[in-house]
């Protein structure tokens, strides 16, 4: 009797003993990254192409989701003209949603200029598109909607800590026939839509803020590329039309009331 | 006496057993399941990884590359029925348009409430309270109300109003 009843714990141990192993290892499993190397080099495609192309024009619709305080999940909207000639010049025009702004950057000074505000700013700016986006972002606080994708290295920076890469489907995109990939890495889940032939450019670019519950996204629908724009130096310089003022960017550490006034 | 040993036995190796549901635990068996597809994925992307795993004597690419299809396959099956709550949300939409509208529409300014009291230097406003004056100091635009003088600035990418001594 006694006997069997260590018999039968010594089993019960043991059935629970496997379980927990079996629960560790898939818990280690589900960290291992499941990267398929037909989606990786789809985007390496992709992000070669963009970056090597001497200059190019495209039109976006940024989709912003947001939440009301009252709770609706509602989009804004923002429509843009980009035109960009390596190395240093770019120009963006965005009107929608809150926001109606052209950016100019030629190889010196960046500007920004609300037309309908009739206000304008500019600032010296790094000789290169990818020095001076750093310095718009981490100095100004400016956002430039999908600029991750123009960097020359944005394929490491893309890839980078991602645990999932994989091509979903084919569909199409503004009538293109698209790959559809979707990447994932901590808080982070973001989908690109690659033209399956001719040209691998991007045709829309879904970003997902994983990291808290909304899940919210910020989508970007690429159409009229044009590989071989008109891109005159003209462009890219901003000469102020009468009327309109000058102000400056607010540097991004001063957000804390300054006791003595701004020293401009 | 002999059966309590059985009885802490048999319950010691239930709650083993039930490990791998209970959420709060610190094992889990995919954590942040749901960061992909949602609530619905996590149930998916489960019944793969216990799939894989029983293959799991060999972790080589192949492995990994069977996992990615099954991914694939669950991924495309969830787009199926996104699309399908996508004709409910459209309805829905609308409306929430409407009331962002109104959103936009209605003048939020807790500083204009505040007006007529002078605010700490350096204070950002999306908008300036109403009645402003205009009043350029040294070829700069200053804004004159509530006691304050704005100046326009821009914070990134959005115009606002911070409030500054002119000189």
């Amino acid at each position: 009797m006694n006997r069997l009843n260590f018999r039968m714990a010594a089993a019960l141990l043991a059935v629970g003993v496997l379980t927990l192993s079996v629960t560790v290892s898939t818990e280690v499993r589900a960290q291992t990254p499941v990267v398929d190397p037909a989606a990786t080099q789809i985007l390496k495609r992709m992000t070669d192409y963009l970056g090597g192309l001497k200059k190019f024009s495209v039109h976006t619709q940024n989709t912003i989701e947001d939440v009301l305080d009252s709770g609706q999940r509602v989009d804004l909207e923002i429509s843009a003209s980009v035109v960009l000639s390596r190395p240093n010049k770019l120009r963006a025009e965005r009107k929608g949603d809150l926001i109606d702004q052209i950016f100019y950057y030629n190889g010196k000074t960046l500007t920004l200029y609300n037309p309908s505000n009739k206000v304008y700013a500019t600032e010296p700016a790094p000789g290169t598109i990818e020095g001076m986006l750093d310095f718009a972002r981490e100095s100004l606080g400016l956002v430039i909607p999908a600029s991750d994708l123009v960097y020359p290295n944005a394929f490491p920076l893309l890839m980078q800590d991602v645990t999932l890469a994989v091509v979903v489907d084919k569909t199409f995109i503004g009538g293109v026939k698209c790959d559809h990939l979707l990447f994932s890495r901590p808080g982070v889940d973001f989908q690109v839509w690659v033209a399956d032939s001719g040209r691998p450019l991007p045709r829309k670019y879904v970003v997902t803020d994983t990291g808290s519950p909304p899940m919210l996204s910020n989508t970007t629908v690429m159409s009229d590329w044009n590989v071989d724009p008109a891109a005159a130096d003209a462009r890219f310089t901003f000469v102020p039309p009468k009327g309109t003022k000058a102000i400056t960017f607010m540097p991004l550490t001063v957000q804390t009331p300054t006791p003595k006034g701004e020293s401009k | 006496m002999k059966t309590i040993p059985k009885i802490v036995v048999v319950s010691t190796a239930l709650v083993l057993m039930l490990v791998a549901d209970i959420p709060l635990l610190p094992v889990r068996l995919v954590p942040e399941a749901q960061a992909i597809f949602g609530v619905w994925r996590r149930t998916a992307r489960r019944c793969v990884v216990i799939g894989s795993a029983v293959a799991v004597s060999s972790a080589t690419a192949a492995a990994a590359t069977q996992t990615a299809v099954a991914q694939q396959q669950a991924a495309a099956a969830q787009k199926q029925a996104a699309a399908a709550q996508q004709q409910a949300a459209a309805a829905q939409k609308e409306a929430a348009a409407a009331q962002h509208q109104a959103a936009a529409a209605a003048p939020p300014s807790p500083v204009a409430a505040a007006a007529g009291q002078p605010l700490p230097l350096g204070t950002v406003v999306p908008m300036l309270p109403a009645g402003c004056i205009t009043t350029p100091v040294g070829g700069v635009e200053y804004y004159y109300c509530g006691g304050n003088f704005y100046r326009a600035v821009f914070q990134g990418n959005n115009l606002v109003y911070v409030t500054a001594q002119p000189k």
